[in-house]
């Protein structure tokens, strides 16, 4: 059929008319055409039975030339509609002002009401959490610490005002240095050094403010240390663990190995790897062009770059390896490793030892650098005696880019609400009150004080020389800071403080810079290949743009990482080099990822991870009705009944088909049904707090506002452990604020539950308490 | 501004919340490997989260549901729901409670009320319930106007009301394009851009033809039994995203008799969208009756019922005209055929075609060769109307592609 186009092309903006049962098709007001733009619509007030406490006037609302104005315009922030018109709309930004507002008049009188006496007697029972004071001799107590990561050891130091001699240790150990140039502090504050002795001794300036934020306090250790050393201690062999290491106190003796996340010789002396950054009295570019030469330090004081004493043992490893890592390289690579461990296999050799440690490293440290990142790597490896000079952006140059986070939301508004008594009792960890060393971050995150644990991870990179305003010099990297990094960022993350962890993550660019690979650092990780960066890390940085509205890009950075992730499985496949662990590794931490992000990829993981296919099809199903999609959530949660008909009939499965059915019910309008679904699953589960909460508030929809708060509230009296949690404050305080005009008190007892309960990085704004 | 002072004296208060649907509380996951510092204290954390869900920590989007957070959007074609709750704050009994919910748009005044009848009595710290819900029909403000009326235990009459007010917004735009067909179908192209801030579920977009036509629906492309959609796997629309839809309408065989006739503007039907956001939040909305302009033909309407697309250079071949009468009289018509610098007509030009009356038609087979090669157009046909003198030209009929039989790849 030819088509003759006797077209009339004219497109035409058409106006929507609500679909109506009484029909009002032809509504002259909405039917005059306005191409693409909202029609005008011109309140008209006299509509309006406005009398003497009419208190709105409508605004003339004649619409903007742009939509998206219009739509923030007429945006509403506040559920709750508040009491005057007026007010409601004011309401909006209060969250956020939060921190600001300090006066109220109305709630400077602390009314005690009924309920909130309940709800003390109820914290009464939580533990209390008190402070230690920072123990004196800390590494006593790390090396207690049964911990594989806590037994990274570190050193703290206090920062002394001038006047005051060096610390005993480091007296002992060597010959006094000039740490008393440490600038003065008001007060001893525990300050955390994450080099290594050598490193320590040698930096003037190692104490810190308690903010942890003084830029350049870290000093190298470059080369003294070496001599000193030497001057001591029998045989030198490079040491690789560069890290936070409290070697110097049993300065000289057998460290046992097996206490150290990744070190891997046994022998007496330590040295590590000095930051350049740190070494500020190093002319720039020595700083710069130094990956190797600190490190190993033969007696010679003053050399610049340095020969290992060990020298066939040290040089020659690295080497081969590196050339033979390279993509393609797996076949060849495997060999030379089997090689050199047979070569050293049975002796005593340190590096021996190291060797066959780094099999498991190696295992989880796999990843292949990009072209020229190789190269970089390559040359470093061929080049040891004169030191590869690597452009500055070719490196990471990361420092952190804040300052201390503020501190406790809860304690402020308790202070606020409850009067500075009360507050007192409020008390939680801060950085400064615990143990400045991995045992003491692990405790502000078990604690869920993250926002302390943040403060600490900033003080201990400010002690590595990463610190605030380091950005952007160079630096040297270490297993150790990448983690502090990677915890840092981490928990940034998980606060909501994407910005801030973008900022920072910035400097890593895309973690594929030479910098970031062990093979950079020939003398401080012999024969250790593969990255620095810790594959959870990478997860973090493909994961945080999605939250930034970014997903496309959270998408990029995935389907990089799962090419990489490929690589590796057919290299292994071909029976080469990286091994199976990394298959779930990756499987696992995808599924964290994908999220928003659909579908496909589920039901790839779907298949590896069969014992959770339930849970994943409803993750899927849940995902689809979130859009609106309820047909194909449907079926997805038709194959989770199928899934779970397959297992047999356990309680958990009876659980999720309830639970998938209620939401279909809730999608579909039908709360009352979906209250009966969810409370069929406490039949089966009655301490389910999920099911618990969702009946209430389905209670809501139905109109039943008493006994759904009356549900919450018991819940959340009976058992806080589980039912303090951010989502059910919120349904609670949002209820609260529905039922009476007294909801302030109301919140004001939850407040005080959730003060002993709750770190500081308990989110606050859940209890509204300031829009009330 | 005596407002306050008037509402601490009142013993009743009215909250109002807008009841959006709840959604799914999202938790925060970052994992580690247990190697890592953390080691295992991330996962358990959100092992004991009560917000995660048990066997899929990782998952970001949980099953806890939370109640809305803010009033939110409310676009055209969706459903106003409101939570109503007047509480006795006073510590007496309070008689006779009415309470009305009005809400008022720019053209009407609608009672949203389940009951209008009155609550005979409200003890201390009770509360009446209602949830509201209201299809909205119009743009622009919206007032939601909340009434009640009491008596006190003295026996005082008291009375205050609410305000509430929202804008409604626009969710969709929409944009058509006719395209008529040499046969009489119209294509109907429909742009529809999701102008809201969240991701739209398209449930469905359908054509509803008026009386004339029968439509057919292009978004689909049968592959086996099932059909599958143009738009792929994935259902929704991102946020000013536009999407296309095709509509084929035929005109129904009863007014495709008189399609020459079709003239002027004509009704063809109108578009019937329903999407879906957060959690099943339904939305509805019909366009207006969409029209077309039927294209015009003029008094002779000259189509090509037959013509080969590929022909040999040279070489004669044959095409088949189909000329219309559309004008209200009867026509007497002399075929003139006009050679170009490519096309050449085969017999005799200025023929007579003889009468023909109004709506009918003739079909006319005409043989012609082209004698250049590539893609010609088919032009120089003139009819005359020998009453009125009145000559129409036809260039540009259609297209052949002409090829040299003797270097083409086929041959």
């Amino acid at each position: 059929m030819e088509s003759h186009e006797s077209q009339t092309p004219r497109p035409m903006s058409l106006d929507i008319v609500g679909d109506t049962g009484n029909n009002q098709s032809g509504d002259p007001a909405l039917s005059e055409v306005s191409s693409a733009q909202p029609p005008e619509v011109v309140f008209q007030e006299e509509n309006i039975d406005l009398d003497g406490e009419a208190f709105i006037t409508p605004q003339d609302d004649s619409s903007s030339d742009n939509m998206l104005d219009k739509l923030n315009d007429q945006m509403m922030e506040s559920v709750m509609i508040s009491d005057s018109p007026n007010n409601s709309e004011d309401d909006t930004g209060h969250m956020e002002s939060l921190l600001e507002q300090f006066e109220d008049g109305e709630d400077s009188e602390p009314k005690e009401s009924e309920c909130a006496e309940e709800m003390e007697e109820k914290a009464m029972v939580s533990p209390k959490i008190t402070v230690e004071a920072p123990p004196p001799a800390l590494e006593d107590e790390a090396a207690d610490e049964e911990q594989q990561v806590s037994a990274m050891e570190r050193e703290v130091e206090y920062a002394k005002p001038p006047e005051d001699t060096p610390s005993p240790r480091s007296t002992e150990l060597q010959e006094p240095f000039d740490a008393n140039k440490v600038t003065p502090k008001e007060e001893a504050i525990p300050v955390c050094t994450i080099f290594s002795q050598g490193n320590q001794q040698r930096a003037p300036g190692q104490a810190l403010a308690p903010d942890g934020f003084q830029p350049a306090l870290v000093k190298s250790p470059s080369f003294s240390s070496g001599v000193e050393a030497s001057s001591r201690l029998a045989p030198l062999v490079c040491q690789p663990s560069p890290s936070l290491s409290k070697f110097f106190t049993d300065n000289g003796h057998v460290n046992p190995a097996s206490d150290f996340f990744d070190s891997f010789t046994t022998s007496s002396s330590f040295i590590s790897v000095s930051n350049p950054n740190a070494e500020s009295m190093l002319p720039a570019g020595v700083a710069e062009s130094q990956p190797s030469p600190t490190a190993v330090s033969p007696p010679a004081p003053h050399t610049t770059p340095q020969k290992p004493t060990t020298p066939s043992l040290l040089t020659a490893p690295p080497a081969p390896e590196s050339l033979a890592q390279p993509g393609s390289a797996g076949t060849t690579l495997q060999p030379a490793f089997s090689q050199l461990q047979a070569v050293f296999s049975g002796s005593d050799d340190p590096f021996a030892t190291a060797l066959n440690m780094s099999e498991a490293d190696r295992r989880y440290d796999a990843w292949l650098p990009s072209e020229e990142t190789r190269k970089v790597l390559i040359s470093v490896a061929t080049q040891q005696h004169s030191p590869v000079f690597v452009e500055r952006d070719r490196l990471s140059m990361p420092g952190l880019r804040f300052d201390n986070l503020q501190g406790d939301a809860v304690k402020d508004l308790m202070l606020r609400f409850l009067g500075e008594q009360a507050s007192l009792k409020r008390q939680v960890f801060t950085a400064s009150s615990v143990e400045q060393s991995f045992a003491g971050l692990q405790q502000l995150i078990s604690t869920k004080n993250w926002r302390a644990a943040v403060d600490l991870t900033g003080r201990l990179l400010t002690a590595h020389g990463q610190g605030y305003g380091k950005s952007g010099q160079p630096t040297t990297h270490t297993a150790d800071s990448l983690q502090l990094w990677f915890v840092r960022l981490a928990l940034l993350t998980k606060l909501g403080l994407f910005q801030n962890a973008e900022l920072e993550f910035e400097a890593f660019g895309n973690l594929d810079q030479p910098d970031l690979y062990y093979e950079y650092y020939p003398t401080a990780y012999p024969g250790r290949r593969g990255s620095v960066v810790p594959f959870s890390m990478r997860v973090l940085h493909a994961d945080l743009p999605q939250y930034l509205g970014k997903p496309q890009e959270s998408l990029d950075r995935l389907h990089s990482m799962k090419t990489v992730c490929q690589r590796i499985l057919d290299n292994l496949e071909q029976g080469t080099a990286e091994d199976g662990s990394m298959i779930s590794v990756t499987q696992e931490n995808r599924q964290a990822s994908i999220q928003l992000w659909r579908s496909q990829m589920y039901n790839s993981i779907v298949q590896h991870e069969p014992e959770r296919k339930a849970q994943l099809l409803s993750g899927i199903g849940r995902i689809f009705l979130q859009i609106g999609d309820i047909k194909t959530a449907e079926k997805y949660f038709q194959e989770v009944e199928k899934a779970c008909q397959a297992k047999g009939d356990g309680q958990n499965p009876d659980t999720y088909v309830l639970m998938n059915r209620a939401f279909v019910h809730l999608s579909q309008n039908s709360y009352s049904e979906a209250h009966v679904s969810f409370s069929e699953v406490l039949k089966i589960d009655p301490k389910n707090p999920v099911a618990n909460n969702n009946a209430a508030v389905c209670l809501l929809y139905l109109g039943r506002l008493k006994e759904s708060l009356g549900q919450l509230e018991g819940l959340v009296q009976r058992d806080p452990t589980l039912y303090l949690h951010e989502s059910v404050l919120f349904n609670l305080t949002t209820m609260y604020e529905l039922e009476s005009s007294r909801s302030t008190q109301k919140k004001q007892a939850l407040l005080e539950a959730v003060a002993c309960r709750e770190g500081d990085s308990f989110n606050a704004q859940c209890l509204k308490l300031v829009s009330s | 501004m005596d407002v306050n002072q008037a509402k601490q004296e009142h013993l009743l208060a009215l909250k109002v919340m807008r009841l959006t649907k709840p959604t799914l509380f999202t938790n925060m996951p970052v994992t580690c490997e247990d190697r890592d510092l953390p080691g295992d204290l991330f996962s358990r954390l959100m092992k004991e989260d009560p917000s995660t869900v048990k066997g899929a920590e990782s998952l970001m989007l949980g099953e806890m549901l939370t109640l809305p957070q803010n009033f939110g959007n409310i676009f055209l074609g969706e459903t106003f729901s409101s939570y109503i709750s007047v509480h006795n704050d006073s510590a007496q009994v309070v008689k006779d409670i009415l309470v009305k919910a009005d809400l008022q748009t720019s053209s009407q005044r609608l009672n949203l009320s389940a009951s209008n009848s009155a609550v005979a009595e409200l003890k201390p710290e009770c509360c009446i319930d209602d949830v509201i819900h209201h299809e909205v029909k119009e743009i622009g403000t919206h007032i939601l106007v909340c009434a009640v009326s009491y008596t006190t235990q003295s026996g005082e009459k008291l009375y205050f009301r609410k305000f509430f007010k929202f804008q409604v917004l626009k969710p969709l735009d929409v944009k058509t394009k006719f395209y008529n067909a040499e046969t009489d179908e119209v294509f109907l192209e429909a742009q529809i851009q999701n102008i809201t801030t969240s991701p739209m579920f398209m449930e469905k977009v359908s054509l509803e033809p008026s009386l004339m036509y029968n439509v057919t629906e292009l978004n689909t492309v049968t592959a086996g039994d099932s059909g599958e959609s143009t738009f792929g796997k994935m259902s929704y629309l991102q946020p000013m995203d536009t999407r296309q839809y095709l509509y084929c309408l035929k005109p129904k065989p009863e007014f495709a008799e008189k399609a020459g006739v079709i003239k002027g503007v004509t009704v063809i039907g109108k578009l019937d969208i329903v999407w879906k956001t957060n959690l099943g939040e339904r939305g509805r909305l019909q366009t207006s009756q969409l029209q077309r302009m039927a294209p015009g033909y003029g008094d002779v309407r000259l189509s090509l019922e037959l013509i080969p697309d590929t022909v040999n250079l040279e070489e004669p071949f044959d095409i088949t005209c189909k000329i219309t009468n559309c004008s209200e009289r009867t026509m007497d018509l002399v075929l003139e055929m006009c050679n170009t610098s490519s096309i050449h007509w085969c017999g005799v030009s200025g023929r007579q075609l003889g009468k023909l009356s109004p709506s009918s038609s003739l079909y006319l087979p005409l043989k012609l060769l082209s004698s250049v090669q590539g893609l010609q157009s088919i032009s120089g046909l003139r009819l005359t109307d020998t009453f009125l003198k009145r000559t129409y030209e036809y260039d540009d009929i259609a297209q052949v592609c002409v090829v040299c039989p003797f270097n083409g790849p086929d041959s």
